[in-house]
């Protein structure tokens, strides 16, 4: 490897990530004690990395997560808000300022169908938020979604519905599950209607 | 204009006498890279710090003393160094505290870590900007770096599909942050 051929940005993280094979390591190791340009290139992946690990302790993105992802989280000490819900039922929650992330765990049978999408709706039934071919993670039984914590913090006292959604390869589309969640917002501040 | 010359040049000019300016000027060049590779290797700042210490002290060592014989091989001494010295800090060696006495004068100044700053928000929104396996992967992975085939097993894809998932989202992220 070459000074004039420099590494892909999405290879480096795969060597901060370490996973790559010992020959691939040890040429980027050696390209990596000879450019610049590289190494620049390598730091700014590392201030990435460190900023999604910022970002995940902080609990401000909607995303689908995994158990495993979770006890990485808990073990790191952070505080974790859970509602397990089954479809077709309701739960009442809340969110207070000790919690670091907000978990709904959807049960729902996801063995089939060619895309998964996970929405959000109002009391109105106007859809508010849509996560598009969500990860389906196999044979667990459930969704496991992270709600936005600075979202859930600011929210008031409101209900949401969310719906599982199964589209088939002719785009025919099928509710897997139906969860309503009843906020009740326990921190002081201009959301707090009582 | 000034050419600058090569790290190969350099160390012939430290092997062919008392040179202080090509030591500072390799050392200026080396140990931005050194640290990088301690910071890989022991995720931490201070120990990739004693890291390039001591590997700079080592390689200065061999260099004086003449034992590189080809000086277009230096990256790859240098890293040999790295290796075995990643391994003695692992096994506790204490090696260090000689080798700094000794040569610790002649060391430049420590070199500042140079990590870019990041604004967090904007960041929190490229994440966001993501399709939804991308954001999965990118947070799991980056978060618990040992995950790989757990990130795979959760999606219930090879690995090397959650590799080309991965990629594409660093791409779109860099181009998201604004990379050059």
């Amino acid at each position: 490897m070459s000074t004039e051929s420099h590494i892909d940005a999405a290879v480096l993280a795969d060597y901060w990530l370490g996973i790559l094979s010992d020959p691939e390591g040890e040429a980027i190791e050696e390209h990596l004690l000879e450019c610049d340009a590289c190494g620049a290139r390598l730091r700014e992946i590392i201030a990435v990395a460190e900023g999604i690990r910022n970002v995940a302790r902080g609990g401000a993105l909607r995303m689908v997560v995994s158990d495993a992802f979770l006890e990485c989280l808990s073990g790191d000490g952070a505080r974790i808000r859970q509602y397990t819900v089954p479809a077709g039922a309701g739960v009442q929650c809340t969110v207070t300022a000790g919690d670091d992330l907000l978990i709904g765990r959807l049960a729902a049978d996801i063995s089939g169908g060619k895309r998964v999408d996970l929405c959000f709706y109002d009391e109105r039934g106007v859809e508010q938020v849509r996560l598009m071919d969500i990860p389906v993670p196999l044979g667990q039984g459930s969704i496991i979604y992270q709600e936005s914590i600075t979202f859930a913090k600011a929210a008031p006292d409101s209900m949401m519905t969310a719906r599982l959604l199964s589209f088939d390869e002719a785009g025919g589309e099928s509710v897997l599950g139906e969860y309503t969640f009843h906020h009740t917002r326990s921190l002081p501040g201009p959301g707090l209607q009582r | 204009m000034q050419v600058e010359v090569n790290d190969a040049e350099l160390v012939r000019r430290i092997g062919s006498g008392d040179d202080r300016e090509a030591e500072a000027e390799l050392f200026r060049r080396m140990a931005p890279r050194i640290r990088l590779y301690g910071l890989r290797h022991l995720r931490n700042e201070a120990a990739a710090e004693d890291l390039m210490q001591q590997v700079l002290v080592t390689t200065l060592e061999a260099l004086r003393a003449r034992r590189l014989r080809e000086p277009d091989k230096f990256a790859a001494f240098v890293l040999g160094t790295c290796r075995m010295t990643v391994l003695e800090l692992r096994r506790g060696a204490q090696r260090k505290e000689r080798l700094l006495q000794r040569f610790g004068p002649d060391l430049p100044v420590s070199v500042p870590p140079s990590m870019p700053q990041l604004d967090q928000e904007h960041l929190t929104r490229c994440l966001q900007n993501l399709k939804e396996r991308e954001r999965s992967v990118i947070v799991m992975s980056f978060y618990d770096e040992q995950a790989g085939a757990d990130v795979a097993k959760f999606l219930g894809m090879s690995e090397a599909n959650v590799r080309v998932i991965r990629h594409r989202a660093v791409h779109q992220l860099r181009e998201c942050m604004g990379a050059a």
